[in-house]
């Protein structure tokens, strides 16, 4: 035993009794505190992600009184379980027309397409005349009144009791298939998300098509090929801190180079471009980390049966480093796709009611369409936006849901 | 020979110098003829630090040669100066030759690619490409641009390795599938699919339970009727198992080589009997 004891319960240098407790207490007291402070970012974390989530969706619905140029009428799912012109069939019948005018109307290309150009067939999820009805609005429908979806619950029976001849109540879902059909537009009810998902769909593609051959070779060349020089660490150095750049600065870059310098003008191809430049480093990082993962015994294996370096790389590494790479290139084209700002600079524009035609054309994007939708003087544009996001966020989710998948079998092949 | 001082016992300091002007002891050397690979004055250096000093070593045909020696002496260097594997380490610079059926493997003409085809190699840890069996085993012919019956090669090689019976229903499942043993019969078989007349083997079963070792011994065995093997092994049991021939190395030296049975009864040097004996290593 040392010298004089601190505590008299202290015996051959443990600590018992009393002085014990108190030591455990406090241990456990400190443990709860951390774990207590650990937890509070985590509630903040769900709780934003439930509001924004629930903001969006709720969003996605609202009740309208609209003056309708049509009938008025609405026609139960039942009798016409598929849209289309069974429900035109019962609009025009509704209006009076006789049925020889209606298949004439129908079958002449010309009068369809008249048709079509003014009224849509929509499904509403509550009408004045009951739930899930089929309605054929008319793009000259005045709207009277929008409520929002949860204060509209409570006022549903004034707004019906308020309803004048010609006019219905209806609770429209934002995000229908029509959504996706329809163009840009300056009344509300018939804006669609067409030629933005067309437009990020092309320069996805493009983006990924230039990024993958680039950024891949890019990265091979630096793991492979290229002598451990001062220079190559200053290269590996620079293309980490590319990654960390603003986007507005690529778009800087882009609207001098590629819209100016280069006079593409404000086009799908300066739009590739620019997004190309900008997920690069993030190509390039993940390549990089992904071929260092590669075991240099497999390398060995292959240049002990006679593979060239080339062979090597082609054979060997690039496929054991796939799933890696596929990794970084769907974080990318997630990052890619939600990309606003450098897009604005380069020249998307916020109202384009008609397809690309060619790597010259203007363009949107769904980012710069929501933007645009935002910014909307009328309270209908923000349902608008809403089903813009939604689509947005899915789609950016899907692409996660990717890279888990592919992290899955990843740690399935390497163990 | 000489006794040890038992009061000397830390093994590092017990092992003696050996001088710049140090002769290989040799035993029943092998002629010209015999040899299938000739090793003569080899010089190796990593950057600054010479790793191999003048080694001249002639590998019998058909037999199994172990290269055997304490951790650092050179034995891995010296097996993968075989097939230019060193190449592809920076840094590193030969002198002497290394002759191949009557070709300088280090000749200026010689492409590094067909050394590697001729000299096969199988690894400490089983390293199976993460693909099917079947495509490990193609794997080399395919390089080469084998044009044959491909299917028969890869049943020839795997049945060569005594993995046939074991795999033939699941050529198609991933290598990384297999148990150690089996990975490194793979291996075997992968190296003996482009038809090399020479195999080299840095210590195959260091990575393996005693099971899987023994059925690669017995493997080893087997294939010296067509191949040659050179095996690196730090198990003084296992060179005495398999090989024919045995050469001891010292810090890059080449100090002793000749028959297995008579270095291991009868070793020349006194440091071979100090290592058989396990009095350093």
């Amino acid at each position: 035993m040392s010298a004089a004891p601190q505590a008299p319960e202290a015996r051959g240098g443990w600590t018992v009794g009393e002085e014990a407790k108190r030591g455990r207490a406090r241990r456990r007291h400190v443990g709860r505190a951390f774990a207590a402070i650990t937890i509070v970012p985590v509630v903040l974390a769900v709780a934003f992600l439930a509001t924004l989530l629930g903001g969006i969706v709720t969003d996605l619905f609202s009740w309208q009184v609209v003056a309708s140029r049509n009938s008025a009428e609405s026609f139960a799912w039942r009798q016409a379980p598929f849209g289309g012109d069974a429900v035109v069939r019962l609009e025009l019948a509704a209006q009076g027309v006789d049925a020889a005018e209606i298949e004439s109307t129908l079958d002449d290309p010309e009068q369809r397409r008249r048709f079509f150009a003014r009224n849509r067939v929509e499904f509403m999820l509550y009408t004045d005349q009951g739930p899930f009805r089929w309605v054929v609005t008319n793009m000259r429908d005045r709207s009277i009144e929008l409520v929002d979806l949860i204060p509209g619950f409570a006022q549903r029976s004034d707004l019906e009791a308020a309803l004048e001849p010609g006019q219905r109540l209806l609770l429209n879902p934002w995000l229908d298939g029509g959504f996706f059909q329809r163009v840009a537009s300056r009344n509300a009810v018939s804006a669609g998300l067409k030629t933005a998902l067309v437009g990020t769909l092309i320069v996805i593609l493009g983006v990924v098509a230039l990024a993958i051959p680039i950024g891949v070779g890019t990265a091979v060349y630096l793991e492979e090929y290229v002598a451990k020089t001062r220079l190559a660490r200053l290269l590996e150095v620079n293309i980490a801190n590319l990654a960390g750049v603003p986007s507005i600065v690529y778009g800087i870059l882009g609207l001098s180079v590629f819209v100016r310098l280069m006079q593409f003008g404000p086009s799908l191809l300066a739009a590739i471009f620019t997004l190309t430049l900008l997920v690069l480093p993030v190509v390039v990082i993940a390549g990089r980390e992904a071929i260092k993962s590669v075991p240099s015994s497999l390398r060995e294996a292959s240049y002990g049966l006679g593979a060239t370096r080339w062979q090597t790389v082609w054979r060997v590494v690039l496929p054991s480093a796939a799933p890696g790479i596929a990794t970084g290139v769907v974080l990318a084209v997630a990052r890619a796709i939600g990309e606003t700002a450098p897009l604005l600079l380069v020249g998307a524009a916020a109202f384009v009611p008609y397809m690309p035609e060619g790597p010259f054309s203007p363009y949107t994007v769904i980012p710069v369409q929501i933007y645009s939708w935002i910014s909307e003087n009328s309270a209908e544009f923000r349902h608008v936006a809403a089903a813009g996001i939604a689509t947005l966020v899915s789609v950016v989710g899907a692409l996660y849901g990717v890279v888990f998948v592919i992290r899955r079998r990843l740690e399935r092949t390497r163990a | 020979m000489t006794t040890v001082d038992p009061t000397r016992t830390r093994a590092r300091e017990d092992a003696p110098r050996v001088g710049t002007d140090h002769e290989t002891v040799r035993t029943d050397p092998v002629d010209a003829d015999g040899a299938v690979v000739d090793v003569q004055g080899l010089d190796l250096w990593y950057g600054a630090a010479q790793a191999l000093y003048d080694v001249s070593l002639r590998i019998p045909r058909n037999q199994v040669t172990a290269l055997m020696g304490a951790s650092g002496c050179g034995k891995s260097t010296l097996l993968r100066a075989l097939n230019r594997m060193n190449d592809l380490i920076p840094g590193v610079r030969t002198e002497g030759s290394v002759h191949y059926d009557g070709v300088d493997l280090y000749g200026a003409d010689i492409d590094v690619v067909e050394v590697r085809r001729h000299v096969g190699m199988v690894f400490q840890k089983p390293n199976p490409f993460p693909k099917s069996i079947y495509e490990n085993v193609a794997f080399g012919p395919r390089l080469h641009g084998f044009k044959g019956d491909l299917d028969e090669l890869v049943e020839r090689s795997l049945r060569n390795a005594a993995l046939w019976d074991e795999v033939k229903d699941k050529l198609k499942q991933s290598g990384l599938s297999l148990s150690g043993g089996q990975q490194q019969r793979l291996c075997i078989a992968r190296a003996m699919a482009t038809e090399p007349k020479v195999i080299l083997m840095d210590e195959p079963t260091s990575a393996l339970d005693p099971i899987a070792t023994d059925r690669i011994e017995e493997l080893i065995q087997n294939i010296k009727q067509e191949f040659s093997v050179v095996i690196v092994t730090h198990n003084l049991q296992q060179a005495g198992r398999v090989s024919d021939r045995a050469a001891f190395m010292h810090l890059g030296r080449l100090i002793e080589e000749g028959p297995t049975d008579k270095m291991f009864t009868a070793p020349r040097h006194e440091m071979t009997e100090r290592y058989l004996t396990g009095r350093f290593g």
